[in-house]
């Protein structure tokens, strides 16, 4: 499918478990307590290398939420999602923010951890 | 403007009979030649009171007379001139001009400075300039002829108490010394004597007012003005050649490469990047096979496969052509580049760095050295040989970046930051930049090298003067990028034209300065990645995509009786 442009980031980076692409620098995490679905999630002020589902009307445990769904943009995979609009107005800060599902991303330093498993 | 009440009309009628080729305001009355008219001049004016031409009233009916009388004589037409000049009872040039050009070319260099005085030109600087390019003729025609003394008189009394032109004076004085020195500078035995005071004539004609000696060839000046704006308004102007003075000028789409004339299939896999030779007669693609595909573009326009280079292990993503179009630099995935000779196909070298990847490649303006960006955002710079020259270190190339070198080779373009441009004069450690406010995905230099293509993130293509100040000319958007990288490129007659490949598998093309998109082209089935538009060929453009082919696009179909191997779209 062409050649995927991605961007490399400097410094501790957090990646796509299934490609190594990179997703967000470690300076951009802001929360590691956010829960979904499917488990636990982290919140990023940016991440790159996404593109996004279309917006969707999603109630969370939060409150209602506008968000789309981002995926990988080298191998696809279902990532997480972006806060686009928060109904709530203590929700409010989330808007323009990522919230990526901790079973799709990983560190630098647990990548060794999780090729032992694979 | 010439629109005036009947009473001043009438004046001017007067005045003007009054006063010969004297129209702009600042022309003086005072001519004393204009009263020994020939007989036959006498009817001036008195039957047409217009004394504008056209519907706009701009154009001054005694301006316009004389330029064309002008154009007559310059195309030949002497008698004909004449006559005008006669019908119309208005004189190209006054009497004092005619005797004044006659002095001249008669040699009568002091009658001549002293008519110069005698036509009021308002402005004692010209006066002095011409008169001292008439008397260094003398001067130059005394010396050829040896009469040193008085060359030497005309130097010491005439010219130098005229003040002007202070430092040909002493150069004057050496040609007296040394008489054998004039020959280089003036050409007089070369050239007879009749045409060297010729050549004085034009130039002084350039010295003075356009009221008094009317510019040479104005007319056709003119014209070619009104052609210039037109083709400049011509958004699809994609042609050379004669250019209609009956109608308009305006070109239909037909032009600009609009139908698939040849579809490549050599490749195995999607093809990534694709460039044609700086002279257009070959086209370099890779795909994601890793391998390298040289074409011929033939005389008629067919492209036929020529080498197939096989050495990269990974996909090549940028392939560079040498200033002389005899070698190319791939660089890829495999982060090593490889210089590869045209003819023989053969590798000629591979570019290593220790514990590095080489990410980006181009040549440098000689052709003796290239260029490369490095995985630790350094250049480096190598011979033909394969050794490093040179490093700079420090933020210099972003990964997997283009590499581009501006056309006088002094300065190297990279991607610095995700969204930096760097200008790195890499003699002078100079820098340059130009900031976008997204990612920028890939760029693509104007053949000039005084305009840069900015490809964004978000699909825009920016469009960079980089040539003195860097200035943010436009944008041009249609097309779809939300995943690969697509690029886009220049081309057309004078690069008139923007071209970009596009997800949805479609071609756009743009006119470069009303940002106006002209075309999208359908036709592949995949992701077009790369276009690519023949330099010395403005209707032929190439697209590579995703459906492992190439589309050659012109405007129309090679006859398919010549070589049988068209495919049909």
């Amino acid at each position: 499918m062409g050649r995927i442009f991605v961007v490399d980031l400097d410094g501790k980076t957090y990646r796509c478990k299934f490609c190594k692409t990179h997703l967000a620098q470690a300076e951009q995490l802001i929360s590691r307590s956010f829960h979904c679905q499917r488990g636990k999630a982290y919140l990023f002020n940016t991440v790159v290398n996404v593109t996004s589902g279309s917006p969707e009307e999603r109630m969370m445990i939060s409150g209602l939420h506008t968000v789309s769904d981002v995926f990988c943009c080298s191998c696809g995979q279902l990532l997480g999602w972006k806060y686009l609009v928060a109904h709530e107005e203590s929700q409010k800060y989330k808007q323009g923010k990522f919230a990526l599902e901790r079973d799709g991303i990983i560190d630098g330093a647990d990548s060794e951890f999780y090729i032992a498993f694979l | 403007m010439r629109v005036v009440e009947d009473g001043t009309l009438s004046k001017r009628v007067k005045v003007s009979s009054g006063k010969i080729g004297g129209l702009s305001d600042d022309t003086s009355v005072g001519e004393q030649g204009s009263c020994s008219l020939s007989g036959s001049m006498a009817p001036l004016l008195a039957s047409e009171d217009d004394k504008v031409v056209g519907s706009n009233g701009v154009i001054s009916k005694v301006e316009f007379v004389r330029i064309i009388t002008e154009a007559l004589y310059s195309l030949g037409y002497s008698k004909i001139g004449a006559h005008l000049e006669e019908e119309s009872g208005i004189p190209l040039h006054s009497n004092l001009v005619l005797t004044f050009v006659q002095q001249i070319l008669d040699g009568q260099w002091d009658e001549s400075v002293t008519t110069l005085h005698q036509i009021d030109l308002m402005d004692e600087n010209i006066i002095k300039l011409a008169s001292f390019a008439i008397l260094e003729q003398k001067f130059f025609e005394l010396l050829d002829g040896e009469e040193e003394m008085d060359a030497l008189k005309t130097l010491r009394t005439q010219i130098i108490p005229l003040r002007v032109n202070c430092d040909r004076a002493p150069e004057l004085s050496y040609f007296i010394v040394c008489p054998s020195q004039i020959s280089l500078d003036k050409t007089h035995s070369q050239e007879s004597r009749l045409s060297s005071r010729k050549k004085l004539l034009g130039e002084l004609r350039k010295l003075l007012p356009p009221t008094v000696i009317i510019p040479e060839n104005r007319l056709v000046c003119l014209v070619e003005q009104a052609l210039d704006l037109q083709k400049d308004n011509c958004r699809f102007h994609n042609s050379v050649g004669e250019m209609s003075l009956l109608v308009d000028h305006q070109c239909g789409k037909d032009k600009i490469p609009y139908q698939t004339v040849q579809i490549l299939k050599e490749h195995y896999g999607e093809v990534w990047f694709l460039k044609f030779s700086h002279n257009g007669r070959y086209l370099a693609s890779s795909s994601c096979d890793s391998r390298v595909i040289i074409w011929v573009v033939n005389v008629d326009g067919h492209v036929i496969m020529r080498h197939r280079l096989t050495g990269h292990r990974q996909p090549v993503s940028y392939i560079s052509w040498s200033p002389e179009d005899d070698q190319i630099l791939t660089c890829g995935d495999d982060k090593t580049v490889r210089r590869w000779d045209i003819d023989s196909g053969e590798c000629l070298c591979v570019y290593e760095k220790q514990n590095l990847g080489l990410v980006s490649c181009g040549w440098a303006a000689d052709g003796k050295s290239i260029f490369t960006g490095v995985t630790d955002k350094s250049i480096s710079m190598w011979d033909l040989k394969g050794k490093e020259v040179e490093s700079w270190k420090g933020q210099r190339t972003h990964c997997m970046a283009d590499l581009g070198i501006t056309s006088d080779g002094k300065e190297l373009i990279t991607l610095c930051k995700e969204n930096v441009v760097l200008l790195f004069g890499w003699e002078t450690e100079s820098e340059r930049f130009i900031e976008e406010n997204q990612t920028i995905t890939s760029f693509a230099l104007s053949e000039d090298g005084k305009l840069l293509l900015v490809s964004l993130w978000d699909g825009d293509i920016h469009l960079w003067d980089i040539d003195g100040c860097m200035e943010w000319i436009g944008e041009y958007n249609g097309h779809t990028r939300s995943r690969l990288l697509v690029r886009s490129c220049f081309g057309g007659l004078e690069q008139a034209f923007i071209a970009s490949g596009s997800e949805n598998s479609k071609v756009y093309i743009w006119h470069r300065a009303s940002m106006e998109l002209v075309f999208s082209l359908s036709g592949h089935s995949g992701a077009v990645n790369c276009v690519s538009w023949n330099p010395a060929n403005p209707h032929m453009l190439a697209s590579a995509s995703d459906d492992h082919t190439i589309r050659i696009w012109g405007l129309k179909r090679v006859n398919s009786k010549s070589n049988g191997t068209l495919e049909k779209v």
